[in-house]
């Protein structure tokens, strides 16, 4: 199993050098095109209420990018993703408000200072097995609940902290000089996210992705093979972490100002609803993560929208992600990317069937 | 600010030591489980949970009998546990930990969708009964009440009889057997799916039991319930999911911590506000527990391939 996914990842990556497929091609024009029908179509066509939704999606992509890469890639699960958003959050407005350094400039520090938070948080993953992994993110995730409502987000105020609790001296965190509007911010987010997923794709096509292949399937089996575990498994904390982080600069951005409560205790669900929406779109395919991003943003967004159920019970919703999450583990492990169009292939063959014999029946000899 | 002064702690040893006891019941209804099935339970917190509010709903707008509706509350515990585990633990019986361990999640985001929509967060009391009556302890000058006594005795003595049931009858002798090798157990005749049934009954009636004490002792909110779990699991981690004692002294000891943090207002100096971080003390034992009982290095080898 193991030599099986090293040596086909060999083998495309041979294949890619020496010529790129059509089918490559076609698929990076297709992309394109959707890319562009985001960044120019959206923003006209809808209305600022929704355009601030789908860059809450944009966001999300990219913190279920880092938990699909370090689950499907690595085989390591982190149960605290939403916690390190929060801390990359936090190194983001408390930058944005003590210097005038540029916002990108600010996303990259908050991407590598998360990183470096990542990290450590990852280091018991060398030596623990992936469930006491799982376990102590969770509890990392517990402790930031705990420590958000005392510290609190920076606001403007001074000190380390950065809080003022007056609400005359708080400010709103700066957005991009290029991108004040939100459309404009809707756009500076797409582009910044989709630069995260093509820094993904370079890794899981790279040397990096194979090696992480290699452990998840046997991990003794790496060892033989001359991978090294300890700096693999410790990057792929690395690089969720700064996707994490970068997510949470963005965050910051898009919503002005950081509230204690949308990071406290209660939230904690939120890292574990994560886990079950990145696990519902299809942890083996990047696609996966915008699945899960629009699962936990957009669909939230629309039910509230359609049904007066919604509104007035928003958590109703888990019960849904929880059923999910079920379904995926027992009979779908690849999840909707993989699932949902076999099934609707299915569903088609069901369909033609009954009309294919007929036509069949008539064209046989009598 | 860090009181020297020992009188203003000896109220928070009884509420240490009574909610370390919940920590550790807890505790032991996880480690039985994982030991027994490989399932780590997370949704036991969400399970005890919606079993209080259960019972708090039959107390206040029935005419159910009290004993009944606390009675409910550990039935309703056992049943969803066993329902989950004989519906989901077979399909994902030769998975990884890890995903056995993500089902539960599943559980708990149903469990927890359900309790917001089914009872609105606001502010409810639950008070047992053993609640009015306490006493005063002479030589140590302070008051216990009853269900703290139970908290801390019925952990202890459900640790001991659990211990003791492994030990000596068949069904837990099967049980030990399974935790060791799940292979050569069922091809010594032991029916498998049977044993495993009667541990997620089992464990559930502890997690509804547990649910029951931490309203009352906690305080009865749905989401601050189910994530209590985390606390009773640090005890479990620290006892390397095994020992079932060690899991007990474990839950005694993180429940006097966080409990014992309570008048350290400030420490070292005013910017450090020690009670509101008492909470994270669990968290804190368990990593630290963690990285050091793992100081070994181990290549963990799969099981079953995928």
């Amino acid at each position: 199993m193991p030599a099986r996914g090293v040596r086909r990842g060999v083998d495309s990556g041979a294949a890619r050098a020496r010529s790129v497929s059509p089918e490559t091609v076609v698929r990076a024009i297709l992309i394109g095109g959707a890319l562009a029908f985001v960044l120019f179509a959206l923003p006209v066509l809808l209305s600022t209420y929704w355009i601030k939704v789908l860059t809450a999606v944009a966001i999300f992509a990219v913190v279920a990018l880092g938990l699909n890469v370090l689950f499907g890639r690595a085989g390591l699960v982190s149960l605290g993703q939403i916690a390190l958003l929060a801390v990359g959050g936090w190194i983001a407005a408390r930058f944005l408000f003590l210097t005038s350094l540029p916002f990108p400039v600010v996303l990259l520090l908050a991407g590598l200072l998360t990183a470096a938070v990542g990290t450590l948080l990852g280091l018991p993953a060398l030596r623990l097995s992936g469930l006491h992994l799982a376990l102590i993110t969770l509890m990392f995730a517990g402790v930031v609940a705990i420590v958000v409502p005392t510290t609190n987000f920076p606001n403007g105020g001074s000190g380390v902290l950065g809080h003022t609790e007056s609400s005359l001296g708080s400010l709103a965190i700066r957005r991009p000089s290029i991108a004040h509007s939100d459309e404009a911010y809707f756009r500076y987010t797409v582009i910044v996210a989709a630069l995260m997923f093509l820094l993904a794709l370079a890794h899981v096509s790279a040397k990096a992705g194979r090696a992480w292949s290699a452990i998840r399937h046997s991990e003794p089996a790496a060892l033989a093979a001359g991978v090294n575990i300890t700096l693999y498994k410790l990057y792929a904390f690395t690089l969720a972490s700064f996707m994490t982080g970068v997510a949470g600069g963005l965050y910051a951005g898009n919503v002005g100002k950081l509230y204690s409560y949308q990071f406290s205790g209660a939230r904690t669900i939120d890292s574990v609803s994560l886990m079950a929406v990145v696990l519902m779109g299809g942890i083996f395919s990047l696609w996966g993560a915008v699945v899960a991003a629009v699962l936990q943003q957009l669909l939230p967004a629309l039910l509230n929208d359609w049904f007066a159920f919604f509104r007035e019970n928003p958590d109703f919703l888990f019960v849904i992600f929880g059923v999910g999450l079920l379904q995926v583990l027992v009979t779908a492990p690849e999840g909707l990317v993989t699932q949902f169009p076999r099934d609707m292939r299915n569903l088609g063959r069901l369909i033609i069937k009954p009309f294919r014999r007929r036509s069949g029946a008539a064209k046989g000899p009598p | 600010m860090f009181p020297t002064d020992f009188e203003l702690y000896k109220p928070f040893f009884v509420t240490g030591l009574a909610l370390g006891g919940v920590y550790a019941l807890s505790g032991v209804g996880i480690v039985v489980l994982y030991r027994a099935t490989g399932v780590l339970n997370l949704a036991f917190g969400a399970i005890g949970a919606m079993g209080a509010l259960i019972s708090w709903t039959l107390i206040n707008h029935t005419s159910f009998p009290d004993w009944a509706s606390y009675l409910a509350c550990i039935v309703f515990g056992g049943l969803v546990t066993f329902a989950y585990g004989v519906i989901f633990g077979p399909p994902l019986a030769d998975r990884d930990p890890l995903v056995k361990a993500a089902g539960t999640l599943g559980l708990t985001l149903i469990l927890l969708g359900l309790m917001s929509y089914l009872w609105p967060p606001f502010g409810r009391t639950m008070l047992l009964p053993t609640s009015n009556y306490s006493y005063h302890v002479g030589f140590a000058g302070v008051d216990v009440t009853q269900t703290q006594i139970i908290g801390l005795a019925f952990g202890v003595l459900v640790t001991f009889l659990v211990g003791a049931f492994l030990r000596f009858t068949k069904l837990g002798t099967a049980m030990r057997a399974l935790a060791d090798d799940r292979e050569i157990t069922s091809t010594l005749g032991v029916p498998v799916r049977r044993v495993e049934a009667a541990a997620w009954l089992g464990s559930g009636l502890i997690a509804g039991a547990a649910g029951l004490l931490l309203s009352d002792l906690v305080g009865l909110d749905a989401v601050n319930l189910t994530f209590l779990v985390i606390s009773s699991l640090a005890a479990a981690l620290i006892a390397r999911l095994r020992s079932l004692v060690a899991t007990m002294v474990a839950g005694l000891a993180v429940g006097l911590c966080t409990a014992l943090l309570t008048p350290i207002l400030f420490w070292p100096n005013a910017s450090f506000p020690v009670a509101k971080y008492q909470y994270a003390s669990p968290f804190v034992i368990a990593i630290v527990a963690l990285l050091f009982l793992a100081r070994r290095r181990v290549v963990t080898v799969a099981r079953t391939e995928g």
